[in-house]
């Protein structure tokens, strides 16, 4: 298992691990609420139980919706895709999409690694992608 | 509990202005305010000063430049609802007998605070991964669309609706109309909003005296009008896979309001409403329970929200229109509901105005279903 993040292959935007060459991105359940909560958390935000589980989010989601950004802070590349990808563990989760026209609502999508829309040093980041 | 009045109002003008600090336009708006009012300086209990880029001590620069100082200020953020949090803690105060006169500003030179896209605090994962605030209300727009079956070109009418407005408005950022065809061949900001759709980068400052009741018996006059609530809520923790076109934040604020002035929505005659972009007028609306859900864009189509029409939403030209300095945007909405129940609207004068609406909702924090909202409910 390669973590990218504790690497410090990524800045803070990163909670995923790379498994067989599949793209999961770790959360949390709270074993009192039932919540699943991405990016991992400590404390439950919405019980306050304070002993959650690390879980990892299934390799792909569906669709909830999209936009492409077309304007944005200075360390983005625009334009680039933005979904909302609901996961079977009942979480919704906010991601870059690798390519240029947006998916559907309600398409099915699966977490890939892939260049930018973030810079540093003038160099996108390879970073989890919806695709 | 006390009765709270708002005795007096001052706003600058809203829009760029590269040749006045952030501390001129507070001052500005204060001196305003006190003129309106017809209190001094020394009048003044205590001050809540909300802004959100201003830096340290906002509120105390501000009122040193209009002549102000030793009296407790306090400086409050709360995203895009700072200015209007700065009414509500001012009302508190009033309500609770700690100061029978009292000053709201809001101001924000958002000119120099920063470039590009507003986006969420660069702490937060989902700016990490790109989210701007234009890119989640286009996300919002996009669910709006294929839920209710509604097209882009319907909901750029908001923007006709509230740049027409503004054009009435001498305090406007914005002062000329477009048209339908205009907002549609403008620049593609986050699909499907164009330029037209999204709040401009302004400048500004705005004030209110607010005033108890058994306080204003004794200064006498005629001009104040009734804050009859107040109400402040956060957003609930998301949890699961919920409808984004839907505002649970606005609801409960505006449910809390409604109780407070003893008013339903039915009674309400008007309403400013924190239209960051086309798409939010929508989902306020008919999250603060004035229209029913997914119908609010066909009734704009049919004029019901114009200054003539059933519900005028955003007379003053709304944040599309007359602009939105983040701190000042609150405040500013209760200025116009103030101007439209005195009958001093002029050319945007709403007939038989009676009681106004006012809603302010702002930020975005990973997690939580929208940061701060406040609905402030006046009363002829």
């Amino acid at each position: 298992m390669v973590n990218l993040d504790e690497a410090g292959v990524l800045p803070r935007a990163a909670n995923f691990v790379i498994e067989d060459g599949r793209v999961h991105l770790r959360a949390s359940r709270c074993p009192s609420c039932g919540a699943a909560l991405y990016p991992p958390r400590e404390i439950c935000p919405a019980d306050g139980t304070d002993s959650l589980e690390d879980i990892l989010l299934a390799n792909g989601g569906t669709v909830y919706t999209f936009t492409v950004a077309r304007q944005s802070t200075p360390e983005f590349r625009t334009p680039y895709v933005l979904v909302y990808v609901d996961f079977p563990e009942n979480v919704r989760v906010l991601l870059p999409y690798d390519g240029s026209e947006p998916p559907a609502i309600g398409a099915k999508v699966e977490i890939v690694m892939a260049d930018g829309p973030r810079l540093e040093n003038d160099e996108l980041v390879s970073m989890p992608h919806a695709k | 509990m006390e009765d709270v009045y708002v005795l007096g109002i001052g706003m600058t003008p809203f829009g760029k202005h590269p040749d006045k600090s952030p501390a001129d336009l507070g001052a500005q708006a204060v001196s305003l305010a006190l003129s309106d009012a017809g209190v001094g300086r020394r009048d003044i209990g205590a001050a809540w000063v909300g802004h959100v880029f201003q830096g340290m001590a906002m509120g105390q620069r501000a009122l040193y430049a209009a002549g102000i100082s030793g009296i407790p200020i306090d400086n409050v953020e709360n995203a895009c609802s700072s200015g209007s949090t700065a009414i509500w803690d001012a009302a508190l105060a009033l309500r609770a007998g700690a100061y029978d006169i009292v000053l709201a500003l809001g101001v924000e030179h958002m000119t120099t605070a920063f470039r590009g896209a507003l986006a969420p605090d660069p702490s937060d994962i989902e700016a990490q991964l790109g989210l701007t605030m234009p890119g989640i209300y286009a996300m919002r727009a996009q669910r709006y669309m294929a839920q209710y079956g509604v097209e882009p070109k319907e909901i750029a009418q908001i923007a006709v609706k509230n740049k027409r407005n503004a054009a009435m408005n001498p305090l406007s950022h914005f002062k000329k109309p477009v048209t339908l065809e205009e907002v549609m061949q403008g620049r593609l900001i986050a699909d499907p909003l164009r330029m037209h759709e999204c709040a401009p980068i302004s400048d500004g400052a705005a004030a209110v005296v607010m005033v108890t009741k058994a306080k204003l018996k004794q200064l006498g006059g005629t001009r104040a009008i009734k804050l009859a609530a107040s109400a402040l809520r956060s957003g609930r923790t998301e949890v699961g896979l919920v409808d984004m076109t839907v505002e649970d934040l606005t609801w409960r604020t505006a449910e809390a309001a409604y109780e407070q002035a003893g008013v339903g929505p039915g009674e309400i005659n008007f309403a400013e409403v924190h239209d960051c972009f086309s798409i939010a007028e929508a989902l306020r609306v008919e999250g603060m329970g004035l229209v029913p859900h997914g119908e609010y864009v066909a009734r704009v189509g049919k004029g019901e929200m114009d200054l003539n029409g059933i519900l005028p939403v955003n007379g003053s030209g709304g944040l599309l229109g007359k602009g939105h300095p983040l701190g000042a945007t609150g405040v500013a909405q209760v200025v116009e509901l103030v101007k439209q129940l005195r009958g001093d609207a002029g050319e945007r004068q709403i007939e038989n105005a009676k009681i106004g609406v006012a809603h302010c909702r702002g930020g975005k924090a990973q997690g939580v279903e929208g940061t701060a909202c406040t609905v402030n409910i006046l009363v002829a």
